[in-house]
């Protein structure tokens, strides 16, 4: 399997779309990213509430 | 026709329990699944004969934008669920659904912004492909904003499934716009009877980042399910023995 850019500059220049093309990949897989963090921050705090609750009311 | 399995999603414990076991399973197949797609899609992938490397956009901006809409197709199936069978983990998971599916919704507003830009000249145009998905938008905040102004949670899982349930009618109009009206917006590619009109080269990781995307929102449902349930169930015995 072969690459389609014969250069890391061409791959990178995306040819002539690089400006459009890498904030594009940036954004989608930012939220992607974003969003894994988010759901597990959340379940952490829902957890540390629950606990907390636990421990005044045992 | 035996119902246990559906009785089972009605029992929060058990599904705290089934979101536990598999998040884990969900989240790595979709790394895995997205890191492939990825390599094929921007490296082995040939270019386009017109749209050149800007065509790899796609790789994004379609499973992103289609993330959108089955987000908010499960989310509105959970609040019919849960305003017909009253099931308190239906709500949850359709309270899950939503920032997910807004942020998807900016993915596919952004991305498509990105790809219009160099190939119609703007980056935004009133066209009804564009327009309705903005609407889509609206519907994932208007969703967010009612459930965060209602303190009943009863009543604002009422509520809250009310608008999602009638905001489904958004997602055709989103799906057949390209075709019902005239829009810059290109008629399906991939998702369409028949053969795809696409190469194989650039078809597989596209396809394989669809299979990326579902899994990963699975992972995040999952655990956003368990967070709600956390909160929902705060006086529930089974707890103690989930976060001891």
């Amino acid at each position: 399997m072969n690459s389609s850019f014969a250069t890391f500059s061409d791959f990178l220049a995306m040819s002539g779309y690089g400006k459009y093309v890498w904030p594009c990949f940036l954004l989608g897989f930012g939220v992607v990213i974003l969003n894994a963090w988010l759901a597990s921050r959340s379940l952490a705090a829902a957890k540390l509430e629950a606990r907390r609750r636990l421990e005044m009311n045992p | 026709m035996n119902w246990t399995w559906f009785h089972r999603l009605a029992s929060p414990p058990h599904v705290y329990a089934f979101a536990q076991r598999w998040t884990r399973w969900f989240g790595g197949a979709a790394a895995l699944a997205m890191l492939i797609a990825l390599y094929g899609g921007l490296l082995l992938a040939p270019p386009d004969y017109q749209q050149k490397d800007a065509f790899r956009m796609v790789y994004v901006h379609a499973p992103g934008a289609w993330l959108s809409l089955m987000i908010y197709t499960t989310m509105a199936v959970a609040a019919a669920v849960g305003l017909i069978w009253r099931m308190k983990v239906a709500h949850a998971a359709a309270a899950a659904c939503a920032p997910v599916g807004a942020w998807f919704t900016v993915v596919a507003l952004g991305t498509g912004m990105l790809w219009g830009k160099p190939m119609w000249g703007a980056y935004w145009v009133w066209d009804p492909r564009l327009t309705s998905e903005l609407v889509l938008l609206f519907l994932y905040l208007g969703y967010m904003g009612l459930r965060a102004g209602i303190e009943d949670p009863a009543k604002a899982d009422k509520a809250s499934a009310v608008l999602a349930v009638v905001g489904v009618v958004n997602v055709p109009i989103i799906k057949f716009s390209v075709e019902w009206w005239n829009s810059l917006h290109q008629t399906p590619t991939v998702m369409q009877m028949g053969k795809p009109k696409m190469d194989g080269d650039m078809l597989w990781p596209l396809l394989l980042m669809f299979v990326a995307f579902a899994l990963y929102f699975v992972a995040v449902l999952l655990t956003r399910l368990r967070a709600e349930l956390l909160r929902r169930e705060r006086n529930a015995s089974w707890i103690r023995e989930v976060v001891a």
